[in-house]
Order: structure tokens, then sequence, then C-alpha cells
């Protein structure tokens, strides 16, 4: 009995999705590389190991070259002013030269994790003394990850500073998967460091952009437009497309994405980085400086974040007032801390700064006269905003009940 | 007030009170049995053996030694354990002897579901921490936090977790799970028992998945099952695991002394031989035992049974028993809900509760003294399963079993010897189930290429692999067939449901608080979430006002009536192709593949209490395509014109009837898992025809058995039509003359006649 005829019947009660039929292929002999000339004129050239081969493709650009609003060569002044710079932040790029940096990026034949989810393309851009060079290693066909991973890891050698965009959470870990599949064929994965700009960019764009994918910071922050681009999740289509008909032609353009890709993240890190770095404020907007001292204040570097803070006018004064407090608060500088709170409590209708005060008067000045005042003042405004949650709301009025009931019991006495 | 009765003073009551002792038919008692035990075996780790010792154990039941031996000499095994037997043991001393002997090793547990692995987790580890050894249990599950699933994919001795989270949490992302799977000795498979039909044969291809990923990383576990009392435990354990299996089948733990009592409602209407409702009885029974303080655990065979059920029990608590002392459990309730009646029972705040079949399963809720049980649940293995639950350690306990009108309970009731002596059931898979199969070769060549020669669980599917190729999931180069899709293969495929995509149910009662209350797979929906339709959860009636059939979603409103719902399906079937001919006396009975399209057509609105027809409408749903495997055999066309076509069809349905509830007894099925359609002009050869097909696409093995014991379950369905003492059919064998026609019973026994070799006069074809 044939199973074949069974299982076209039984058709759709499988998962199968839209397919057309697919054309009969024949398989190419692996020595003999398909359209070869046409990947010379990309570039790129065949890997081989063991019979097996996969494309190695490089690229150079000069230091001067102008990527969108940036030139490459300001990488080498963002990383001298970070090793200038005394302070720590996972940006920064101390104690490196900026040819220690790889920009990297991978396009894979589906999207989240999963074994099944193959990396078709590595690639990295590096700043070198010859300019800026382009690496990409290619899988021309699914059985040829072990070439690929041994062109790409003999090339880098050293992983510990990758610039990526959400590597943390799907390159990086997708990479080592499909590695893990090799493992006994290829070198191992060296230790890895990273920087992943997607976090900058969530922390200074999230409120002022529709979406931080990485085309939209391109074009709204590095002034950077793509020509004739394929759309990322057009790609899986494309590498689909190109197994069954290897035409480098059909796959040349998610090889110009992922170099655009690679490029801009130089970029971006210049770009972040002077933000990061601008302690005037002089070409950053109000909005971009307040996301900048939060950061700083994130990462532990108080002082610095205050005197950013210091600088905030427009929208954020307020916030960047409170945190400003806050700081002071927990460096013992309370008297400059009051000051804030006390214009705050009078200016505003925000209650955490009565709050503050009322905890700084109940119990460091024990003066519960101004304790009960303050108190009260914030129960007032709390009582005037609209709340969304329910249960919370009633634990929040609960704290107040309770603070203003001890500090009357305590005024009493 | 009158004083509580004990159970003893309440078993009395019961076999001498005229109300109760008249419908009694069997009352057999089931001795205490003392327990056999052996002594701990040499080789067990002093330490592991210290803190059983200190546990009170200090010996073990012989079914506890044989596992340890077996597993020790690296043989995989079952045992065969009843509730309460100390069957954890049987895995947890070799796991925790092997990795106390060699940390690295790791064992992978399966349970069939997410809260037996909660209540094994708790138990190894108070064993780990009395040894105070550095060795972890986990469970991982969709509740397990990531920060957690780290630490368990690394670390995790033990990993406790569900075929379901295997199959699309864990093999699709196995190399997260290096350790795990380069160091595994073990794998246990609790209540192996449960994985039969669709989700057994789904289950079957995920351990053959899990096997691939085991040798791909160089370990090669042995497997350690346990598993009810059914007829074939160890070729299920062979079928799902590919492993060659030993049987354990020494228990040699203890029972306290059992009282069965079969009870059959007293008939109401002579002439229709109608009984008085079981639910009903059951209600009755539940009450004495409830009232007088005996926790109880009530089963019905439906939800809808289960909410009724509910609904009536619950009025005890207002009068007697105190608020929420009486629970409902069934699939369909939400985690949470059900982690909360399963505590309630165990502390007793909980007296009582209601259950479908999901409690047979060995959830921890501690011992209860009375079970009732509404209708026999259809199979002997199912009956001892839920027998279980009351009694589970060595006091005193008693089961009632209620039965209904239908003929299989009134043939198991009027035959107690079927029950008490006949060997329980088989359970049946079908791992090569085309749809199943393909679905998981699809998640297999996900996780890992296929090589040419390459089988799956020993079954040759090169036909697939290339199938799959033509379909652009897989490609085909050189000599290996590679995943190549955008898709992630095991979300679309559910171990579970029949019907891949389920319909979440929304109650809109609130508007503010517009909620999700449970989900139901999409066949059932078609005629329990139909529009109009009244659904019941926890007691509380909703009326269906939306049912988005292409979204997958029924919005529903809390609704207060004295009537329940009941929909009929509209069905029709063509011959595909037929595969095996047999002959029988007059004509032939055949096994091959058909396709159904079934259709819900109209509902009626049932009164509760006297279940009178008081209202109908359409349902107004698409049609479901299925195709799937059946058996079927015909009568000559001349009968229409010799009986007349009334009659024909009213016998036909009467057959149709008796047989759907004596084909059950032969394959372990529910009795919609296998369908039984008699057509009075078939589409493929116009002659009158009666179907039996698999409710499943491609189907699980059901009809397949049918075809197989044919001739024996004609002969009981003879046996139970010739037997009834109605007049002209009655619910227990061909159905109420009212709805099947006044001739259906004469003329369903002349069929089954004709079909047995009598009436050789007639011979035309």
């Amino acid at each position: 009995m044939s199973r074949k005829g069974k299982l076209n019947r039984m058709k759709k009660h499988m998962n199968l999705g839209e397919g057309e039929e697919a054309p009969h292929i024949v398989d190419q002999p692996v020595h003999s590389v398909p359209h070869l000339q046409k990947w010379r004129d990309l570039d790129a050239s065949p890997f081989f190991l063991d019979g097996e081969y996969a494309f190695v493709r490089t690229k150079q650009y000069p230091k001067t070259y102008q990527h969108g609003r940036y030139v490459f060569q300001e990488l080498e002044d963002v990383v001298e002013r970070w090793n200038s710079f005394h302070r720590s932040h996972p940006l920064s790029s101390k104690h490196l030269n900026p040819s220690d940096l790889l920009f990297f990026d991978t396009e894979t034949t589906g999207l989240g994790g999963g074994v099944g989810n193959t990396i078709f393309l590595l690639g990295y851009s590096q700043y070198t003394e010859k300019g800026i060079s382009v690496n990409q290693y290619f899988l021309p066909s699914p059985g040829a990850e072990v070439p690929m991973y041994q062109a790409f890891l003999e090339d880098v050698k050293e992983l510990k500073n990758l610039v990526t965009y959400n590597g943390k959470a799907f390159d990086w870990p997708q990479v080592k998967t499909r590695h893990t599949l090799i493992r006994e064929q290829v070198p191992k994965l060296p230790q890895f460091g990273h920087f992943d700009l997607l976090h900058g960019a969530r922390r200074f764009w999230k409120n002022e952009m529709e979406s931080v994918r990485l085309a939209n910071v391109e074009e709204q922050q590095l002034g950077f437009t793509r020509n004739e681009d394929i759309p990322g999740y057009l790609a899986p289509m494309l590498y689909f497309e190109f197994v069954k008909d290897p035409d480098p032609e059909l796959i040349a353009g998610v090889l110009k994405h992922n170099e655009e890709d690679i490029l801009s993240l130089i970029t971006l890190y210049i770009r972040m980085s002077n933000l990061l770095l601008d302690h005037e404020g002089k070409s950053l907007s109000a909005a971009e400086q307040f996301q900048s001292a939060r950061w700083w204040e994130a990462v532990g570097e108080e002082d610095h974040a205050a005197q950013l803070y210091k600088q905030t006018t427009g929208r954020h004064e307020r916030e960047a007032r409170k945190a400003l407090a806050r700081i002071y608060k927990k460096q013992g500088s309370l008297d400059k801390a009051i000051l804030i709170w006390e214009d705050l409590s009078e200016s505003t209708n925000d209650e955490e700064s009565d709050i503050e005060l009322a905890k700084y008067f109940e119990h460091k000045e024990r003066d519960y006269e101004k304790a009960l005042y303050y108190a009260l003042s914030g129960y007032q405004k709390w009582k005037n905003k609209k709340r969304i949650l329910k249960d919370k709301e009633e634990s929040e009025r609960l704290q107040y009940m309770k603070r203003i009931e001890r500090i009357e019991q305590k005024e009493s006495r | 007030m009158e004083r509580k009765k004990k159970l003893p003073q309440l078993l009395d009551m019961f076999q001498h009170e005229e109300k109760y002792k008249s419908n009694i038919v069997t009352w057999k008692t089931i001795e205490p049995k003392e327990a056999k035990t052996a002594p701990f075996p040499k080789g067990v780790a002093p330490v592991l053996r210290e803190a059983l010792l200190n546990r009170g154990i200090n010996e073990l039941y012989t079914h506890q030694a044989t596992a340890y031996e077996e597993a020790t000499e690296g043989n995989s095994f079952v045992a065969v354990t009843p509730t309460a037997s100390g069957k954890t043991l049987c895995y947890n001393l070799p796991v925790l002897d092997t990795i106390l002997k060699d940390p690295s090793s790791r064992a992978l547990y399966l349970f069939p579901t997410k809260a037996l692995a909660q209540d094994q987790k708790s138990e190894i580890n108070e064993l780990i921490d009395e040894m105070e050894v550095d060795l972890k249990g986990y469970t991982y599950d969709g509740d397990t936090s990531p920060t957690i699933r780290q630490i368990v994919r690394k670390a995790g001795h033990i990993v406790m977790t569900n075929p379901d989270m295997l199959h699309s949490a864990i093999l699709p992302h196995h190399t997260k799970w290096v350790s795990l799977f380069e160091n595994l000795k073990v794998i246990v498979i609790d209540e192996l028992h449960t994985y039969r039909g669709v989700f057994g044969s789904h289950v079957a291809n995920v351990i053959r998945r899990l096997k691939r990923i085991c040798s791909f990383y160089g370990s090669n576990p042995i497997f350690i099952c346990t598993s009810a009392t059914i007829a074939n435990p160890k070729e299920l354990a062979e079928e799902l695991t590919g492993e060659e299996i030993t049987l354990i089948n020494n228990n040699g733990a203890p029972t306290g002394r059992k009282h069965f009592v079969l009870y059959n409602p007293p008939v109401v209407n002579q002439a229709l031989n109608i009984r008085r409702s079981a639910t009903l009885e059951a209600r009755n029974i539940a009450v004495e035992l409830l009232r007088n303080n005996i926790q109880t655990i009530v089963f019905a065979r439906s939800r809808v049974r289960v909410e009724i059920l509910l609904k009536y029990l619950q009025q005890l608590e207002q009068r007697e028993l105190g608020p929420r002392s009486i629970m409902g459990y069934r699939g369909g309730y939400l985690p949470k809900q059900r982690r909360e009646i399963e505590q309630g029972l165990r502390n007793g705040k909980i007296k009582g509760v209601v259950s479908t079949n999901a409690l047979e399963l060995g959830v921890d809720i501690g011992q209860l003294q009375a079970c009732v049980l509404t209708g026999y649940p259809g199979t002997i293995a199912s009956t001892w399963q839920q027998a279980g639950r009351a009694g589970r350690r060595q006091d005193e306990s008693v089961v009632f079993v209620v039965a209904s009108s239908s003929p299989l309970d009134q043939y198991m009731i009027t035959h107690p010897d079927y029950f008490f002596e006949r060997n329980p059931e088989e359970a049946r898979v079908n791992p090569n189930n085309l749809i199943i199969l393909v679905d998981h070769v699809k998640c297999a060549a996900y996780e890992l290429p296929f090589k040419q020669g390459d089988t799956f669980g020993g079954e040759d599917v090169e036909d697939v692999l290339e199938f799959l190729t033509e379909e652009q999931l897989l490609h085909h180069r050189a000599d290996r067939w590679f995943w190549m899709n955008d898709a992630f293969p095991a979300h679309n495929v559910s171990l579970r449901s029949a019907s891949q995509e389920n319909v979440v149910i929304i109650d809109q009662t609130t508007a503010a608080n517009v909620k999700v209350i449970g989900e139901m797979d999409r066949f059932s929906a078609m005629t329990l979430l139909h529009e109009e339709a009244i659904y019941l959860h926890q007691g509380v009636q909703y009326q269906v006002e939306l049912l988005d059939y292409e979204e997958k979603k029924a919005w529903v409103r809390e609704v207060d009536v004295d009537y329940y719902t009941d929909a009929n399906l509209a069905v029709q079937l063509k011959v595909l192709e037929e595969d095996q001919h047999d002959q029988l006396p007059h004509t032939t009975a055949t096994y091959g593949e058909v396709m159904v399209n079934a259709m819900a057509t109209i509902f009626k609105k049932i009164k509760f209490e006297t279940h009178e027809n008081i209202g109908s409408g359409p349902i107004h749903l698409p049609e479901e395509e299925l195709h799937t495997n059946a058996c079927w055999f015909e009568f000559p066309e001349s009968f229409v014109q010799t009986m007349g076509e009334n009659r024909l069809e009213e016998g036909l349905l009467g057959l149709g009837n008796v047989l759907r509830n004596v084909a059950p007894l032969f394959v372990m099925c529910d009795v919609s898992d296998l369908h039984v359609t008699p057509q009075i002009k078939a589409i493929h050869s116009n002659k009158p025809t009666i179907f039996f097909y698999d409710r499943y696409p491609g189907g699980i093995g059901l009809s397949e058995r049918v075809y197989q014991e044919l001739g024996l379950i004609l002969k009981e369905a003879e046996s139970i039509v010739v037997g009834c003492e109605c007049e002209s059919g009655c619910p227990s064998c061909v159905g109420v003359s009212g709805e099947t026609g006044e001739n259906s019973k004469e003329t369903a026994r002349y069929l089954l006649e004709y079909l047995r070799g009598e009436h050789s006069d007639v011979t035309e074809g």
C-alpha cells in the first residue's frame, strides 16, 4: 500500500502552511561551485573544508567614508574619548582600540530561538589600519555549516567585544545553538563580551520613536536611508529560493542588507557614545540628556548623573530634580535634597517630595508638626490623582493612613 | 440534631434500608491484603538507605525490590501498580541511587500533567533534604520562571516535566540542555496507561524524538515506567518507548477492606424499561455519605454531568456543610483553581468533590473514604483507578457503581463476573498514524537533520521525508534532509486535542471584568458551544451569546435557567479506500479509509429533573471534514423492499445504538472516540450499511480493533438485545422506541441474527 498516496490525500489535516509544489532539483556535485564568476563579482570566494564549502565575502571601505550623518573615522575619536574619561559605563571602550570592536549581525531562516533556525549568514565589520573591513560568511547549502563556522572562527580569534543590535537575546544564543550541533568538528567558541546597542536605543528613544527597529534608528538618528533594501523578514524566503536554485543574484540583496546593518552599527556606536560623552549637553535634546543622566545613574556613576540632571531643562526638569534630590539623599547631603523637595512640594502636585519631607521631619528632625503637615499635603495630592489599579490603590492608601496616624501619635505624646 | 454515622454504620444502613437495599445488585467485599516485602538490596547507597530508614521504611515491597534489581542491571521495565502502592519508590530508588553513585548522572521524569510533576517534586525533595546531599530535582513547565529555567537546564539532576513541555520547549531547544542529554541515564514515564489513543500516539513519537536527541549526545538511557492495571502494559510500554521492556507485576503493597457495591436504579416505567436517572441516585447516595462527614468523591462521565451533580450537591453546602466544601474538578478549569481544590481535599476543608476522569490520575488528594461512580466509566481499568481513590491506605472504604440505562452499564451490572473476573482492557496507540507521524517527523527534522538510512523509532520514513521535501518544508541535499522553513513546527502540533485549535471561552457577564474561563477543542465546540448553548462551569450556567468560529472564541454570559442543551450532528460518509475484507456468514466486513463530513444541525433544550424536551433551535456552523479509518458492514439492498424503508431505518438506528455502546467493551476508548453511523443507502454502494470510524484524522487503531473483534462485538450486541426485558426498545438496548421507532428492537434483532448467520433463506447480496 502506498503511503505517498495517503499523504497527499490527508494533506489538509497536516500543518504544512502555504507552499507551492517544488520543482525537481538535481543536486550539484559539491566540487564544482556554481556561478563562481557571479560570486567573484560580489567579492566572495569559496572556503573549502573536507569537500564542503562556504562563501567568504570581504569588502573594504575607506575610513573617511560617509555613512549617513557620520564618517567612520569618528570611531577613533569616540574610543579615544572613552579612554580619557574616568567613569565606567557598559558601552565604554576604555582600554580598547577601535580595531578591537567587532560589529556583528546574522541572518537566519526563521524567527525566534530554536535548534532548527539556521544561521545562513554571519557578518561583522571591523575598523582596521587600512579602513573598514566588512567580512561575511555565507552558508550556500545547509550541510556546509562546518566550513562556515570554521572560516568565521579562524578569522575572528576573539569575540570579547562584539557590538550588536539585540545580539544578547537573539544572535549570540543562536550562534551558540548552531555551534553546539557541530561542536566536535570546529574550534570552540571564544569567550565573548557584548555591547548590545538595542538596550541603549530603548533608553534614549523608546518614547520618541514609534519603534526602535534598526531601520528606524538609522533613518531618524543616523541620517542613513537605504536604497532598494530587502527588508529583513524577506531574507528567509530568498534564502529558501537560493537553496533550490543557487544563483547568487537571489541572495545579493540579503548580503547587502547585512552589510549595511553592520556598517550602521559602527555609526550607531559613534552616535550613542557621543550622547553619553556629551557632558555639557551641547548636542543632545533635552530628553536625550535626561535619559543619559538616568543611564549613568543606573550604572552607579551618581556624581556624573547629578551633573547632567542639574543641566536638564524642559519637560523632564521635575523628574530630573527629583532624581537629583534622590542622589543627594543617598550621598548624605540631606540639606541639598531638602531644598529641592521643599521647592517641589510648593510648586508641584507631586506627592513624592511631600513624603520625603514627612519622613525627614519625622525621623531626623523629630519635628512632628511639620512631618504631619507634609504627610497630609502628600495624601491630599495623592487623592486628587486618578488611579487604574484598585488593589494597588488600597495598599497605597493604607500606607498613607499608617504614616499619618503614627505621626499624630508621636505629636500628641 | 442527629448524630453523624461512621462508615460501618452507614454501610449497615445501605444494606438494610429498603430504598437502597432493593437496588443493590451485587455487594462484594474485597478482603484486606497483607504486605509482601523483601529486604533492602545490598547495593543501595548507604546515605539513601539511611534516609529511608529515618522515614520508617526498613524493607521494600516485593515490586519495589524487583524494580531496583532490574534498573541496576540496566533493564528497562514497566511496573504495574495500583493506586497507593508505593510506586514512586520504584523509580526514585534506582534514580537517586544512580545519581548518588555518579553525580554527573541525570534523569528525566515524564508525568501526564503538571500537577503530578509538582507533587512528585515535593516528595523527592523531602527525601533529598533528608540525605543532606547536593542533588537537585526541579519541575520544568510553563510556570517555571526564566531564571530558574537556566538553573534547571545546567544543574538539575532530575528534571520533572510533561510530554507537552518536552515536545514544545525542551526538544526544539536541545542545545540548551547539553548537560542533561549527555548524561541522561534514566527516563521515567509515570502513569503509562494514560498514554493511549491520540495522546499516546503523539507521545510515542515525542519519545522517538527524545531518543534521537539522546543518541546525538551519546547517551542511552533506560526507561522506567509505571502503569495502572491494564491488559497489555508490556506491549504498551514497548510501543511507546521502542525498547525491550521487562514486566514487573509482583505488587506487594497491602490494601484495606473494600466494599464494592453495584447499584441499579429502580425501573420507573415497566413498559419502556426506563430506570431512574443514575445522576439522581448517585446524588442520593452521595448526600447520605457527605452529611455524615464521610469524605467522598463522585465521578461522572461527562463535563455536563459533573456540573449537574455539583449543582445538586452544593445545595448541601448551604444547609449543612458550609461554603466551598463541595467542589467540581475537570479539564477546562484553570490550573490555579485545580491546585486549590487538590489542596482543599488533602487538608480536609473540602468534603466532597465531583470529578470527571481527571482525578483518576495519581494527583495527590490524600485519602478519601467513599467513591461514587455515576455510570460505569466505560472500562474496567478506569473503574479500578477511580475506585482506588477511596481507601488509598489501609482503612475500610466503599465504592458505589451506579448504573445508568445505557446498554453498556446494564450489561456490566447484570454480568458482575464480567467486571470482577475479566482482564482489564488493552490500551492502544498507533504511533504511525500518518498525520501524527508526519507532524513529528517535521519536528524531528527541525531538531536534527535526517540522514539517508536513518529510521524514526525503527520506522522507515524516507517516503515522509520526500513528501515533506516536495511540500517545501525540507531540503534534500547529498544524503541528508534539512529543515528549510521559517516556522517552528512544534507550535502547530498539540499532543492533547484531536483538532489542532481550541476554542477559548470568554465570560462577559461583567463588562469591567471580561475573562477567559476555559477552552475546548473545535470538534466538541460544534455541539457544546454553539450559540444559545448552555455551558456549565463550576456549577454555574452560562449561555453562549456568540461563537466566533473563525477566531475560535465563544462569548458567554452567566444565566440561571432550568434546562441544559443537547445538539445533533449530521454525518456524511464516503469510502476512499478498502484495505481489508473479512467474510461474515452472509455479508462482508470491510476495513478502510473514509471521509466524514459532519455538521451540527439543531439543538434541544432539556429540562433538569424531568429531562423533557422544552424547545429547540438551529445551529449555523460550517461543516467539519475528517479523513479517518473505518470499519463497516452492509446488508442486501433487497432489505429495503422486503422490510420497507421505515422499518429498516428503525432497525439500523437501533442496532447502531447498541453497537455504539458495546464496541468500547473491546476497545479501550471513550464512547465519543469511536463513532457509529448507520446509513440506509451508503454513498459508495447504495446498500444499507453501518460504519464505525475513529474520530481522529487518520485513525488511531480503534476501528481496526473493531474490525478484528467484530464477531465478538456482534455476539455481545445480540445477547444484550435478546436479554433485555423491555418490550420494544429502551435506553438499555436499542434506544427509546419513541425516538428510534416502534419496530426498532425487533428489526435490530433480525439484522443481528442475519449478521450472525441465521436467516439463511436471505442470501441475495
